[in-house]
């Protein structure tokens, strides 16, 4: 990943900033400059709940070249506590007792290495509670 | 004068760890007789997506979670550490933007070995005492290498803490603070290598004895206060042996220094150790308890700091995500594992 894509994106990783519509109220993540279920431009940053429960998990085995170090890992739904669905790696577990409900909350880690040279991408995962 | 002091603090340490028995199996040596000397059963160990950034992190934002201040009034940010994931590029930027706290403020990556983290306490107290600042963090954090089959592969740990220092609602209230720094062949990792070396038993007397030593005694003269004058005291713990014997060669009794004593359970956090003992200090200690911290870092140099604990401390206590927290945090892990997480396999 490119220096610019990372800085770009380093309030949504590193805070989980997303947006909340003044119109609609909805919240939303990750950011961005209109809001995706009305279309309105009059929206604010807003920083997600930090806890939440698994809704639905999957174990990933196969990926690409800077996280197959990583495998196996977990990959999971997660619903927040201010009613956000949010995507993210479980951490700090042992893959056969994640369950879906299960309580988790935010932590922030290592998301990629690139080699031993490039820059490391920082940002938020899940571990349970 | 302006009052300063410890306004908030945070822990972590990684949730595996490996057994000494684990490590001695692999090089066929003896457990009981490593355990007997370190007095250390297992050591942390950082996840695969864990660094010293991550583990800085986490600890200042439970220093951030359990205080009622706001965080944006941070002026300096010092992260103090021998494994920075970076050799250029500052682990305090990526925990000033974590913390959502970029950027008037000024940050720096702090290295002298295991006292880093308390070179950056002192730079914030001044800061704070002289009024540059409002606010100060500063956070001792490391992943510690030992190289396979040396003696430090049985103890060299992980963790971190993070301090706020502040003027305002101050929870352990400094006193005074006093150093002392030689040079001193002990321990060393040159640019580039991976590893530390290290004296083997020059380590001991004339290092870090000497150093923890005379900075307490130091800190204590200049103060005029008596080991009897202190609840806790907290050395650092490159074994658990080590700390023990500078507090009786000090007059410190075993009650005194055992509070603070958590290698253990979790090995040496190096940049983190004596720091993260303070930490578990302060989750237990009550109103007016003084606490005398002297930390060591080779190279070499010991700071030494005396407290007082204040009624605000009960304003950011209890908190779930503790010291205890993370020292209860556990899953054994084998030495194939613990190779691979520690980039040993590649």
């Amino acid at each position: 990943m490119e220096p610019p894509k990372i800085w770009r994106e380093k309030r949504g990783k590193y805070l989980a900033i997303g947006i909340e519509c003044s119109d609609c109220m909805t919240k939303q993540f990750p950011f961005t400059e209109n809001c995706t279920k009305c279309g309105s431009e009059n929206v604010k940053e807003y920083k997600l709940a930090t806890t939440g429960k698994i809704l639905h998990f999957s174990i990933v085995t196969q990926t690409t070249d800077e996280m197959m170090s990583s495998t196996p890992y977990l990959i999971a739904i997660i619903e927040l506590d201010d009613g956000v669905k949010i995507t993210g790696q479980i951490v700090d577990c042992n893959l056969n007792e994640v369950k879906e409900g299960g309580d988790v909350r935010m932590v922030f880690r290592v998301l990629a290495r690139n080699g031993t040279e490039g820059l490391i991408r920082y940002g938020y995962k899940f571990a349970p509670i | 004068m302006n009052k300063v002091g410890i306004v908030s603090y945070g822990s972590y340490v990684p949730r595996y760890r490996i057994k000494i028995e684990e490590i001695a199996k692999v090089w066929e040596e003896d457990p009981d007789e490593i355990k007997a000397q370190s007095q250390i059963h297992s050591k942390s160990v950082p996840g695969p997506d864990e660094d010293v950034a991550t583990m800085a992190v986490e600890s200042a934002r439970n220093a951030i979670s359990r205080w009622k201040g706001k965080e944006n009034d941070i002026g300096a940010i010092y992260v103090g550490s021998e494994s920075h994931p970076y050799a250029v590029k500052p682990t305090a930027t990526i925990v000033a933007a974590a913390l959502d706290v970029e950027k008037t403020l000024t940050a720096a990556d702090l290295e002298f070995a295991c006292k880093a983290g308390t070179a950056g306490m002192q730079m914030c107290f001044g800061l704070v005492k002289s009024k540059m600042i409002s606010l100060g963090l500063a956070i001792g954090a490391d992943s510690s290498q030992g190289r396979p089959r040396d003696p430090l592969e049985y103890t060299a740990g992980a963790g971190s803490a993070a301090f706020l220092i502040g003027s305002e609602n101050i929870i352990a209230e400094l006193e005074g603070t006093y150093s002392v720094t030689t040079d001193m062949p002990d321990f060393w990792r040159r640019e580039g290598a991976v590893y530390p070396s290290h004296g083997v038993r020059f380590t001991g007397q004339p290092a870090y004895f000497k150093h923890t030593i005379d900075a307490s005694k130091g800190l204590m003269e200049e103060l005029g206060t008596k080991t009897s004058d202190y609840q806790h005291v907290i050395f650092h713990q490159p074994n658990a042996k080590f700390p023990q014997v500078a507090a009786r060669m000090l007059g410190f009794s075993k009650e005194q220094v055992e509070l603070g004593l958590i290698c253990k359970q979790m090995g040496n956090a190096y940049s983190a150790s004596s720091i993260l003992g303070f930490a578990n200090v302060l989750n237990h200690a009550n109103p007016g308890d003084r606490i005398l911290l002297t930390s060591y870092g080779s190279g070499a140099g010991s700071d030494s700091f005396s407290f007082t604990v204040t009624e605000s401390i009960n304003s950011i206590r209890p908190y779930k995500y503790d010291t205890q927290y993370y020292l209860n945090q556990i899953e054994y892990i084998e030495y194939g594992k613990y190779a691979r997480f520690k980039g040993i396999l590649r």
